[in-house]
């Protein structure tokens, strides 16, 4: 049974003539991991509001198609069911602090008071969020005292503490520095692993094509792709969409095509898969 | 896609050519006491290549304002040309050095794209001449042509940045520094700003790269600086820099893709790019191959 | 990044462990017994008698003396000036220089002003320097204040540093575009548009962004929202707070009352 399922969508934004999604079909079943990727403008943002249900129920404008995800259609439930199914972690770690608390702590136990958890209940699952995103010795910090890497961790445990049964994230490592990315790709491939349904937006191809299931190509709003990583990432359009592909793809495509690279093996996307393809191509 | 822009000299100043930058064991250290720049000694020559990578906190961003007079050394000189980076006002060495920062929405304040990118050039009282045709350039370099009349706000965070890139082009500075270029953006726009970059080597400008992303820096620049603890780590050309493993990890700098690749398959040059990368293999090839 | 958010100086005083209703009570009853209350040197005794040894109870005695000086100073220097030359209706006058003439009943009347307004600041700032702002809104909030309001009052708090590092950083990219910040009054003005406008824009994009994070977090759920810290409060603590109501019901009397 799929968790979300989606089915010819359309959004446009209000006032906008074209629109943002277009003609949408989505399937993802409970624990699996889809990546969504494409250019700047291609949607990507615009579907994790809608599957987050700040679309339309946040920016208003025109919602045409279906979707149901966790058990609730998007046509007739509001904002606070989503919010209470749904999880959503974006771009901007600063812009995550809620503004409202002053230590990590008190930070993460901000959605567990507007969900009227009682206070007992509190701590044991916050100080499990602490260990699951690694920032359990800055608990006591402001929040404004972490860095890119640590702020969105703590965005993802504010957010995960709630027990969503599904997680977005709209590129959370876009304005990380690579070390940054890596502690935060870490937490994301953690909960994978423990079987958290997760639709990630991103443009760090490689990463994400190592971890997840499948893989959802955007451009101008509208799927051009949509398979396991491998199959995607060989796809030869992708660079005239503003879709960047691995550089070990790149290379082995040339190889390719210079009977370079041996020829029942797929194009690959990782250093492993490639080292493995151009040992066998140099004999 | 290449289009020249003239370095030509402000009636100002002297220099025909270019200016060299000078550091000269350059201490900063903020006020609460830390430390970003622990005696920093350099020199670029004019229109040389330059990407400065290291983590957070190595004092990469220290470096590049010390460079356009943001901050003043504690200790040590900082020259560009004849001009001693402590005797100028950051609003003067703006005639020399231009400063791309990393966030586009801390300077943007126009109606329109067009007053936006023209904001520089009427600070350094360029004639309106000199200042249409300078903005004319720069909205071609950034490809921004058709935008020209739109408010910036109205644009994706994708364009902004290159709004703000623009504005900074169109002051015709021969020294151009560029903080993070290309943190979230995507493949097309880090294509765009590699042109960018190769248009701006090529009119004989200076350009220095604070930069996070190994594979543009391999691939884009000809000189390497790693910095690490406020010190400079390593200094020279990239494929010599990237060679240096262990210091590189040290500070946890990672290698480019391809030359990690080119590493793993035993190939003795560093590889920064694909040519190199497709040179090298058609070389590996056993001798049975045809050529 | 400014970690010094609030006034809150961490002591383990009896002002500490008080409940912030409490202290948020005693704050406005002082300041209304020195506007209203009868007595010209009242304020002043509040101050010097009320306040200030409360503060050293609390164990913030010097930080609390140092700051409400330090903030009321250059007030009473401008309100004296002010009053004692330009009061309607004075007729003593203790000395004269120029046209201007120093009257006593404009300074008895600035003392007073003085003196009042010192007992309002420096009864916020008391409380601030005992109650970590944390406490006080999750109390109220427990009490039944709207959520929005103790949203705005420690956002506010929080976002004023923010907002300080945004200008900064605004002003050193305009700067380094050629842009004057300093010169004369016309060059200041001339620059505030460019200084002002990332400010406000910037600000707008970061604030849509946060309300998005905050609904993501449930703030808008229609539960009765719960708390992590657990405020205490005594009955003792109860009865003071009637007690405090009551005196400014007297006060209230005391001012009606036709005399």
């Amino acid at each position: 049974m799929a968790i979300i399922e989606m089915r010819n969508l359309t959004y446009h934004y209000p006032l906008a003539e074209t629109p943002a999604l277009h003609g949408i079909d989505l399937e993802v079943q409970q624990g699996e991991f889809l990546a969504v990727v494409g250019a700047n403008g291609s949607g990507k943002s615009s579907l994790c509001y809608a599957l987050s249900g700040f679309v339309p129920h946040f920016f208003k404008g025109k919602l045409e198609g279906q979707l149901n995800i966790a058990g609730i259609d998007t046509h007739q439930s509001g904002l606070m069911d989503f919010v209470r199914r749904v999880g959503l972690v974006f771009q901007n770690p600063f812009n995550q602090i809620s503004g409202s608390k002053f230590s990590v702590y008190e930070e993460i136990a901000f959605g567990l008071e507007n969900l009227a958890v009682p206070p007992t209940e509190m701590r044991a699952r916050i100080d499990a969020m602490l260990d699951l995103t690694g920032i359990r010795d800055l608990a006591d910090r402001s929040p404004y005292a972490l860095s890119g890497g640590q702020q969105q961790r703590l965005a993802l445990a504010s957010i995960l503490v709630m027990q969503p049964q599904v997680l977005i994230l709209d590129e959370p490592t876009s304005q990380l520095d690579p070390i940054g990315s890596r502690e935060v790709f870490q937490v994301i491939k953690d909960l994978s692993r423990q079987g958290m349904t997760i639709v990630m937006a991103e443009h760090k191809i490689e990463w994400v094509a190592e971890f997840a299931d499948r893989m959802l190509v955007l451009s101008q709003g509208e799927i051009i792709g949509n398979g396991k990583p491998s199959e995607i990432l060989s796809l030869p359009q992708l660079p005239e969409h503003g879709v960047g592909i691995s550089r070990y793809t790149t290379v082995a495509r040339l190889a390719q095509k210079e009977g370079l690279w041996p020829s029942d093996q797929a194009l690959p996307v990782t250093l492993t898969e490639a080292v493995a393809g151009f040992q066998e191509a140099l004999g | 896609m290449m289009v020249q822009l003239e370095s030509r000299p402000d009636p100002e100043d002297q220099a025909q050519t270019g200016y060299r930058i000078q550091v000269k064991e350059v201490k900063f250290s903020y006020p609460g006491g830390v430390q970003a720049l622990a005696g920093v000694s350099l020199e670029i020559q004019p229109g040389e290549l330059v990407a400065v990578v290291g983590q957070n906190g190595a004092g990469k961003t220290t470096l590049a304002r010390v460079l356009n007079g943001l901050l003043r050394p504690e200790q040590g000189e900082v020259w560009i040309g004849d001009w001693d980076t402590r005797q100028y006002d950051v609003s003067r060495l703006a005639r020399r050095v231009g400063y791309v920062f990393q966030n586009p929405d801390d300077q943007l304040f126009c109606r329109t794209v067009g007053e936006e990118v023209g904001f520089g050039p009427r600070n350094l009282k360029f004639s309106p001449q000199r200042s249409a045709e300078l903005t004319r350039r720069a909205i071609e370099l950034t490809e921004l042509q058709g935008k020209e009349l739109l408010n910036p706000y109205d644009l994706s965070p994708t364009w902004r940045k290159m709004v703000a890139m623009a504005s900074i082009l169109a002051m015709d500075t021969p020294v151009l520094i560029f903080d993070e270029p290309t943190t979230g953006q995507d493949a097309g726009s880090v294509r765009r700003i590699g042109g960018i970059i190769a248009s701006l080597h090529q009119s004989g400008k200076t350009v220095i790269a604070i930069t996070h992303d190994i594979d543009f820096c391999a691939e884009n620049f000809e000189r390497m600086i790693v910095m690490g603890a406020g010190k400079i780590l390593l200094d020279g050309p990239v494929s010599q820099t990237l060679a240096e493993k262990e210091i590189l990890s040290s500070t946890y700098v990672e290698q480019p893709q391809l030359t990690r690749l080119g590493q793993r398959l035993g190939f003795e040059q560093v590889i920064l790019n694909s040519a190199e990368f497709m040179r090298a293999i058609r070389k590996s090839q056993p001798p049975s191959s045809p050529e | 990044m400014s970690d010094r958010l609030s006034f809150y100086v961490e002591r383990s005083s009896l002002l500490h462990r008080l409940n912030p209703l409490t202290k948020l009570t005693l704050a406005f009853t002082l300041i209304f017994l020195a506007f209203f209350g009868p007595g010209y040197w009242l304020p002043a005794g509040l101050y010097l008698f009320v306040l200030i040894p409360l503060s050293f109870l609390g164990g913030v005695g010097k930080d609390f003396v140092r700051t409400s000086l330090r903030l009321l100073l250059p007030l009473f220097l401008f309100l004296f000036v002010m009053q004692s030359l330009f009061y309607p209706g004075g007729k003593t006058v203790i000395f004269s220089l120029w046209i201007f003439s120093v009257k006593s009943e404009g300074m008895a009347f600035a003392f007073l002003t003085a003196s009042r307004i010192l007992v309002m600041v420096s009864s916020f700032l008391l409380l601030f320097l005992c109650t970590h702002p944390s406490a006080l809104m999750n109390d109220l909030a427990r009490r039944g204040a709207p959520a929005a309001l103790s949203y705005i009052i420690t956002s506010t708090l929080q976002i004023l540093p923010q907002m300080q590092a945004k200008a900064s950083a605004i002003q050193d990219a305009q700067s380094s575009r050629g842009l004057n910040t300093g010169g004369n009054l016309i060059q200041r003005t001339r620059s505030l548009l460019p200084l002002v406008g990332p400010l406000v824009f910037g600000s707008l994009v970061d604030i849509e962004e946060r309300a998005i994070a905050i609904e993501a977090r449930g703030f808008m759920l229609p539960e009765k929202k719960t708390s992590l810290i657990d405020i205490p409060d005594t009955r003792p603590e109860a009865i003071f707070r009637w007690g405090m109501l009551l005196l400014i019901l007297l006060t209230t009397g005391y001012r009606l009352w036709p005399s």
